[in-house]
Parts: C-alpha cells; structure tokens; sequence
C-alpha cells in the first residue's frame, strides 16, 4: 500500500488555492508554444475567472485534474490529469503540461506522470492509459517512453497550424506493464 | 451476444424522462402498499408535477454511472414500474440496484424478477460490474423471496432499523456477484 499517493521524489499533486492556480493557468495560456502542444483546439485564453470556475466545479468519476507543485521550491509549475475515465471499459486519458518553462526538461514532468499513473492503476483500477502526443513534441515522447508507454498507433498530418501538419502519435500503457516496471 | 440487451421474457427496460417518471409515481404513491414496499421515506401521496421536479432535481444531482429505467411489458407496451442501477461507474466495480413494480394487479406475477434480471444482465455483461447490492426491508417478504430466485445471497441487515406502523423491521442488505449471475445465467 503507497500511503503517499501524491509524493514524489521531485513533485507532489495536489489542490489548493483555485484562486493562485488559476492565476498560473492564465498566465501559462499566454504561451503559444506550450498550449499548441497541449491540445488540437485553437490557441485561445479562457482567462483567470473560467480557470476558477472549472477548478471549483464539484469533482466526478470521469476526470481528475491536479497541480503539480515543485517540492523544494513548493511552487505551482504544472498540471495533470487522469480524464475519460471509462470504468466499464477500464480505460482512460492522461494529460500533462509543465507551464513554469524553468521546470521543462528535467524530469519534474515525468514525475508528476508516475504518480498520476499510479493513481490510475491503483487507486482507479483502470487497465490500460492513453495519451495523444504531437509527432515533433520528442521531449515529451522520451518522457512518456521513460514511463513505459509504447506507441500505439499515428494520426498522420492530424495537427495543422501556422502552415504547418504534423502526426498525432496515440501511445498506451497497460497495467500488467506498469506493475511489472513498478513491482516492489 | 444479447442483441436485445434490454429485452427480457416478459419485460424490457425503456428510458423516460423526469416528469413521465414523475407522472407515474404519482400515480403509483397513491397506493400505499406499493409505497411502503418500495421507499423507506413516510408514506406520502404525491403529484405529478412536485413529483417531476423531484426527477429533475435528481438527474441533476446524480453522480455518473446512474442508469434509470422504465418498465414496460412487452405484451401490451405498459408502463407497470421504475427501476434503475445507480453509481455504477465508480473504482469498485459495483453498484446498487432498484426496482418497484406500481401497477398491483401484475404483482406477483414475474415482472419484476424478469426486469430486474434484465438489469443484473445490463450490469455484468455491459457495466462489467463486479458485484450488485439492493436494499429492502424484512416486511417485503415477495421481493425477498424474488431476488433470492435470481441469486442474491443475505449479506446482512441493520435490525429494527425501520419503523413501520409502530412495529420495527429490519433493513435487509443482499447482493450478487458476477460469477454468481453467470453460472446461472448461461
């Protein structure tokens, strides 16, 4: 049993102030470059006030979303989430995004990633986690790659913007996968 | 594979919105009996419009993994009762299970065990549950001896936990694993 669900070595998960967090989330979305490789939706502020207001909405079954505080700063430099939560099918999404840029690259993702698969795995008891990585984005697919995900499959020319496509990359990771690498 | 996965022999399991589940239980709380036999709440006759607000008020609030259900017959497409799993999607893998039959001259008569085994069917072949619990009370002798037909086992009660016409019963728990439901459903 992890007593410590949300621990890591470099970052912990957590929820606490919507109101600081979605000030950081604010701020993040100015930067075009981190939100064209977070999603497929057109680069577009929600502002602090509808950051707040997603952050304050009750909890369900279907997604998880927690910040990502840095543990020897205790600062806020990301976000993941466990979403697309299919219990039937045992099934479902992560997403993550690092938004401090003085925290990309070194390996405080890739932490806050294994502890939101640990939660999937042992707290959700899902089988199998997904995610959706752009072609060029090699940072995060070597991250993901650390964690165990394997490619799954390619979206050609999926993603178009600034005159630009690229390849959508889907990747997964089962749990017999993630237990076998995780087993103590 | 269930091509008709909602059909039973008698039965099948259709969707209504808040005010027809409103319209009907109206209806149905005017017979006491029924009321008794299906709700832990006071004995209360309702209308139907407080009664589709309650509806309303409910799918609102309901957490996900909730699945309610009308009962028709399959004979003359009535409408004879509600039921329904609730809070099916959670990390448990289990769910609880409701089922009343309102039209009283079809009590009795397998209606109700058939729509529920149409139910326990939608819960371990669809939902992939694990286990399916229900809750009733130690005076609802025919739905106790319904459900044990269709496999639920006692799993335990809360004595004199109810209070009805200045007697107590007690509040009876059972429930039904998938391994159960298949080997006697295949």
């Amino acid at each position: 049993m992890d007593n410590q669900l949300f621990n890591g070595t470099l970052v912990r998960l957590a929820i606490e102030n919507p109101e600081t967090d979605a000030a950081s989330l604010a701020r993040w979305e100015r930067d075009t470059e981190f939100e064209r490789v977070l999603s497929h939706k057109p680069v577009f502020p929600s502002g602090q006030k509808k950051w707040r207001e997603r952050l304050e909405e009750a909890p369900d079954e279907r997604q998880f979303w927690f910040s990502v505080f840095a543990l020897a700063e205790d600062k806020l430099i990301g976000f993941v989430g466990i979403f697309m939560v299919r219990q039937q099918h045992g099934d479902c999404m992560v997403g993550i995004g690092m938004g401090e840029p003085e925290f990309r690259g070194k390996g405080y993702g890739t932490d806050a990633l294994r502890l939101a698969l640990r939660f999937a795995f042992r707290e959700l008891n899902m089988h199998r986690v997904a995610l959706m990585v752009l072609a060029t984005n090699a940072r995060a697919i070597r991250s993901y790659e650390k964690c165990g995900f394997v490619r799954e499959g390619v979206t050609r020319g999926a993603d178009y913007r600034d005159r630009i496509r690229r390849d959508v990359i889907s990747m997964g990771i089962l749990r017999s996968e993630w237990e076998r690498a995780n087993s103590r | 594979m269930d091509n008709q996965l909602l059909t039973g022999k008698l039965t099948r399991l259709v969707a209504g919105d808040p005010d027809k589940f409103g319209e009907l239980n109206a209806k149905w709380s005017h017979d006491s009996e029924f009321f008794m036999l299906f709700d832990s709440d006071p004995v209360m006759v309702r209308d139907a419009k407080r009664s589709g607000q309650f509806f309303r008020e409910r799918a609102e609030k309901e957490r996900p993994g909730a699945f309610p259900f009308l009962v028709q017959t399959l004979e003359d497409e009535r409408l004879i009762g509600e039921g329904g799993l609730w809070n099916a999607l959670s990390s448990n893998r289990d769910a609880w299970v409701s089922i009343g039959i309102g039209e009283r001259e079809l009590w009795g008569k397998g209606y109700g065990s058939d729509a529920l085994n149409v139910m326990l069917r939608f819960a371990f072949r669809e939902l992939n549950l694990h286990r399916v619990n229900l809750v009733t009370f130690e005076y609802n002798r025919r739905a106790i001896r319904a459900y044990e037909k269709l496999g639920f086992v006692h799993e335990g009660k809360i004595r004199g936990g109810m209070r009805r016409s200045h007697q107590r019963w007690a509040i009876v728990f059972m429930g039904i694993l998938r391994d159960e439901w298949e080997s006697a459903n295949r």
